[in-house]
């Protein structure tokens, strides 16, 4: 039987495209400080930094004004962010010490919670375990948040500039000077259409990468400058849909099992957003083995499970996202997350934890120890990698690391199949992670093998099943069509990779036409999963992509 | 104050047939309010207004001036508004048409009066209250007039135009020579050129199921059928390189309103149903009757496009020529 | 060459909409606002006017809430030099009194060209900068598709029924913009840093009411269904005389 490795066919990420030498242009725009991402981390980077520039004026610390931009990729602050979500809040009131939990951009508190194991037909409430426990959180949705924390930087002086992505990373020596956006208006075939705008050089004394999951320069750093870890970063896909119900929901609910093939890792959620709002999705590990393996058509499958469709059937899917989600863990963390005017932030640098399926309070915490590493360095005047250092340490010593190395091999443990690991999981939550808790060594999701299996067909009823393209249009992308591919494919690839990619990409932007691999650019969500296990995925245009209202 | 005022468009001497709708729309307000219909009919000598009478005007007034061929906005304004001052007038009807949409607001903001755009209904029991779409079509105003009188320009094939015999009396009066601050110099006719899709009032679209480029000869011909049609793709016609981007109908392609929508071999994918849904009238044309794009179609033929449509373009010619 | 163009802040046309608890606005909640995007084709073509006179100011003028800022903001990152807000809580659904408002500040302006969107994408009401040029007794061409100005004269073209009417004026004078006309430029980084320097002044407003008044804001009936008129050609007879009887659109 034939097989895939995924690797065998992925281009390399173009380092000598990302990294570039050149001086910056003589229309450069210098900042002292740029966060690189407008999501929860860099927002609460720029948020805390802004703060202590604050603090330090009033005190007379001598620091003067410090000038602070961010810089985001999607058309409007929030609108390329995607999470469950539920929220732990410590990181907002840590951000915000003289604010209530009611004054957070959250939707409700959890007030129940249910873990089931789904079959084809049925479904079991198992216990729910400790690490999935989530009283004291919130149900959000992360664009309302990070259009909130853009508000709040605002007002504090941070310029954010929605609508720029970020395309190279300048640097100078070893040391990252700032990056270069994105240019607009070039046609299908890579040449100055009449509404054609260069790129910007934003020069900056400290560069802080928060550009989310599969960041591409923060990728591109990490590869140039050769940082280890002791294990390879390995990635999530996660589809969500946003529903208007007919039937409330009042319950935080999480299943496993069913429609996922026994050798895939990942689970479901539904989350009340509003009492007759939900938010429901399906996580599915790319380490999958075969390669008809496609997370939007068992997401579509999984809404006709009676767990669900009662809450579904009347209702109307109002919008739809995917988004990669890096679950590596602990081992997988970088072993350095700073260098010579650089500090690599949140999902960036792998800061998730998939036990408990969280990442957006240590996105945000490692944006706040970022700031305050940054104004250290400031006010000594030296932004070089010995005066970032301290960025690791606060991580070391906080939750973030204490929580993410007490689940280290949990998700790990699953490579060796969903009943083993699931028993290995157990045991390693009773022990706190001290049983089982050596090491498991992985290989990166693109090495692993994947049988081919002949894609999978879905016949969508346009009511509670949705088309890959009746999804594009419900994320809101209207991409311009006339963009050039900001995807980088092998050429010619055979039909059972063309085929894998075609059935892993939920938005459609791979398809099979007479045999060949045909790429419909435009159709892309910005979720990455390509760029783990295929083509590359390049910064394009400002403002492509999807623009997420609720998600 | 309970005469309403109709302001008909003629072109090249003929009354537009957005006249019958603006008339009877007049009719209907003035019997509700009591009153009687005066139709302004303003251009070139030898506009024949007869039969005007039979769609509910009780007085006809010719404003002539063999200068008035084209629209001439300051000497329109000049005569709708003193006549209006001369007069007794509860409401001034004209057409939401490329000439209505410029002359209203000019009458409104000389006689200091409400202006009612776009109007898709007047209801004229117990004061005057009219309907107007926004927001895309997506949501719909009604609003009470609280001032008299009003300006109102109707959307043209929202109201139906209907007999209401009575005789009408002819007046004819010479037009005035105000200067004209704009001047409109000439018309010019469209070079041949087919019409945006985004600007035309009739699209034929063609989608996959014409099986290649060659065949949107049969779109184009029905289109061609229609006059002043547009064509239009959906967008995996245009990825296939059969038609340019600028054709392009859908959510990430251009959207379109017409009239007339035909969607011929187009299964509807919501992102091409998001460029269209706003038509007026909808039709589709497919062999596979589950297809989505019927769904959303006013009217629906189900079969064989090869033969649909050159036999549609047949019947279409025929309509149009007689 | 003094130009001035006048913005409205506008719902995304992606927008859903649904009703306010009044029952006589929209829910704005959640709603992303952007610049008329017929606004944006006047706003690049006063840019290119001054451009290519090489010398003059863009002055962008919105009338609307205090939220409108953001709008005037965009105008001058793409270039506009300054912006003024004639704030005012609620517009009316009447546009006279949105004219003399915007009239009022415009007359004394001493501005050569004032240029508008055709048409602001909520309200539709397509007559603003119209009713402004019959206020301040000046020239105005709507809808204008293609222009050119030269020696303090101007020639506009715009699309009518089944033609194009040329149409010619002299300075000053009200364009409003229709899609077309140019194709306007993305606001760039450096554009949007300079534009928080930019001026914008602030100047209360208080606004007639207008004539009308509205009874209710409400969605419009579902589009009833369609019909399968029949099956191959053999249907189409049928079909014309539906669009022509019913439908009434042939």
């Amino acid at each position: 039987m034939a097989r895939v490795r995924p690797s065998d066919t992925q281009p390399l990420l173009p380092l000598d495209r990302i990294i570039v030498r050149d001086a910056p242009s003589d229309e450069s725009i210098e900042v002292d400080v740029l966060f690189v991402g407008g999501g929860p981390a860099g927002l609460a980077g720029a948020i805390e930094l802004a703060h202590l520039v604050e603090a330090d004026a009033k005190a007379a610390g001598g620091l003067g004004e410090i000038s602070i931009a961010v810089l985001e990729k999607s058309a409007a602050l929030g609108e390329h962010s995607l999470s469950g979500s539920v929220v732990n809040p410590i990181a907002f009131r840590r951000l915000f010490p003289d604010l209530k939990d009611e004054d957070f951009p959250f939707r409700q508190p959890v007030k129940h919670e249910a873990v089931y194991l789904l079959t084809k037909n049925r479904s079991f409430r198992l216990p729910t375990p400790p690490t999935m426990r989530n009283h004291g959180n919130y149900t959000a949705s992360l664009c309302e948040m990070v259009r909130w924390l853009g508000k709040k930087a605002e007002e504090l002086g941070v310029d954010v500039f929605a609508g720029f992505p970020a395309e190279k990373l300048l640097v100078s020596g070893e040391r990252v000077i700032g990056v270069r956006t994105a240019p607009s208006g070039l046609d299908r075939d890579g040449r100055q259409s009449s509404s054609y705008t260069p790129g910007t050089d934003v020069v900056a004394r400290v560069t802080a990468l928060a550009e989310g999951s599969r960041g591409t320069l923060a990728e591109a750093y990490i590869q140039w400058q050769e940082i280890k870890s002791e294990n390879p970063q390995i990635y999530a896909l996660g589809v969500k849909e946003i529903w208007e119900t007919k039937k409330p929901l009042d319950t935080v609910i999480h299943t496993l099992g069913w429609p996922l093939p026994g050798d895939a890792f990942g689970g479901s959620f539904m989350y009340p957003l509003e009492p007759n709002v939900v938010g429901l999705g399906l996580v599915v590990g790319l380490d999958y083995r075969k390669t008809n393996l496609d997370t939007h058509g068992l997401l579509q499958e999984m809404k006709r499970h009676p767990l669900f469709r009662p809450y579904l059937e009347g209702g109307e899917m109002v919008e739809w996202g995917a988004k990669t989600i890096p679950e590596g863990g602990f081992y997988s963390l970088p072993d350095r997350r700073f260098g010579h005017g650089v500090v690599i932030l949140g999902d960036s640098a792998g800061f998730v934890n998939v036990p408990s399926l969280k990442g957006i309070h240590y996105a945000m915490q490692s944006g706040i120890f970022a700031a305050r590493t940054i104004f250290d360095a400031l006010k000594k005047g030296e932004t070089s990698a010995p005066y970032l250092a301290s960025y690791d340490e606060l991580v070391r010593d906080s939750f973030i690391t204490d929580d993410i190395f007490r689940t280290r091999n949990m998700r790990l443990a699953f490579k060796s199949g969903f009943v083993l690991g699931g028993f290995k999981s157990v045991m390693m939550t009773l022990t706190g992670g001290r049983l089982f808790g050596k090491r498991i060594p992985i290989e990166t999701d693109a090495d692993v093998w994947k049988q081919a299996r002949s894609p999978k067909a879905l016949q969508p009823d346009g009511e509670l099943t949705f088309s890959k393209v009746d999804a594009v249009f419900k994320s809101g992308n209207a991409t311009r069509d006339t963009i050039p591919s900001h995807l980088i494919t092998e050429g010619d690839v055979d039909r059972e990779v063309a085929e894998m990619y075609a059935s892993m990409c939920p938005a459609g932007v791979y398809e099979l036409v007479d045999g060949k691999l045909r790429v419909n650019a435009p159709n892309c969500v910005d979720c990455k999963a390509t760029d783990v296990l295929g083509p590359r995925w390049m910064p394009r245009e400002g403002g492509s992509g999807p623009s997420y209202k609720r998600m | 104050m309970s005469n309403v005022l109709a302001v008909l468009e003629q072109r090249a001497g003929a009354l537009k047939q957005v006249s019958h709708e603006v008339l009877t729309a007049a009719r209907a307000l003035a019997d509700a309010l009591g009153g009687s219909v005066d139709a302004l009919v303003i251009g070139s000598t030898g506009v024949d207004a007869t039969g005007l009478g039979a769609y509910g005007a009780d007085r006809v007034t010719l404003v002539e001036d063999e200068e008035l061929s084209l629209y001439q906005p300051d000497v329109f304004n000049e005569v709708v508004t003193a006549q209006v001052r001369a007069g007794d007038y509860a409401a001034i009807i004209l057409a939401a048409t490329a000439m209505g949409k410029d002359l209203a607001p000019r009458v409104a903001a000389r006689l200091d009066c409400p202006l009612a755009v776009d109007v898709t209904a007047i209801d004229g029991s117990g004061g005057i209250t009219v309907t107007r779409p926004a927001y895309s079509g997506k949501a719909i105003y009604t609003a009470e007039v609280t001032a008299t009188p009003c300006v109102i320009s109707v959307r043209p094939n929202a109201f139906t135009p209907s007999e209401n015999a009575r005789e009408a009396a002819v007046e004819t009066r010479p037009a005035p020579r105000p200067d004209l601050r704009t001047r409109t110099v000439r018309v010019n006719e469209p070079a041949g050129e087919r019409l945006d899709v985004a600007e035309a009032s009739i699209v034929v679209s063609g989608g996959r199921g014409l099986k290649g480029p060659e065949n949107f000869k049969l779109v184009e011909d029905l289109a061609d059928a229609f006059g002043n049609a547009a064509v239009g793709a959906s967008r995996a016609v245009v990825d296939a390189g059969w038609r340019p981007h600028a054709d392009q109908v859908g959510q990430t392609g251009k959207t379109v309103s017409p009239q007339l929508y035909i969607a011929v071999g187009i299964s509807g994918a919501i992102q091409h149903l998001a460029g269209m849904r706003t038509s007026k009238v909808i039709v589709a044309i497919n062999k596979d009757k589950d297809s989505p794009i019927f769904k959303v179609a006013d009217y629906g033929v189900v079969g064989d496009l090869f033969e649909i449509v050159p036999r549609l373009t047949e019947e279409i010619r025929k309509v149009r020529g007689g | 060459m003094k130009i001035a163009v006048c913005l409205k802040r506008v719902p995304d046309t992606e927008t859903r909409i649904k009703i306010g608890a009044d029952g006589r606005s929209i829910d704005e909640d959640g709603v992303k606002f952007i610049l008329n995007p017929y606004d944006e084709y006047a706003v690049e073509q006063a840019l290119q006017l001054k451009d290519s006179a090489g010398t003059g100011e863009v002055t962008a003028i919105s009338l609307g809430s205090s939220a409108s800022q953001e709008t005037i903001r965009t105008a001058l990152a793409m270039g506009v030099d300054r912006g003024i807000l004639l704030e005012t809580d609620a517009l009316p659904l009447d546009p006279v009194p949105i004219g003399k408002a915007l009239a009022a500040e415009l007359g004394s302006g001493d501005y050569d060209l004032i240029f508008f969107g055709k048409v602001a994408i909520d309200d539709y009401s397509h007559a603003v900068g119209t009713i402004v040029s019959e206020l301040l007794g000046i020239p105005s061409v709507s809808a204008v598709g293609r222009l050119e100005i030269a020696d303090g004269k101007g020639t506009a073209e715009r699309e009518i029924e089944g033609g194009v009417e040329v149409v010619e004026f002299s300075l000053p004078a009200v364009l409003t913009a229709e899609k077309g006309l140019n194709e306007p430029r993305y606001p760039a980084l450096r554009g949007i840093m300079m534009a928080k320097k930019k001026p914008l002044e602030i100047k209360p407003v208080e606004l007639e009411e207008g004539g009308l008044s509205v009874v209710e804001l409400s969605v419009p009936p579902a589009r009833p269904a369609g019909r399968i008129v029949g099956e191959g050609a053999d249907a189409v007879p049928a079909l014309v005389e539906a669009l022509r009887t019913e439908a009434k659109v042939i």
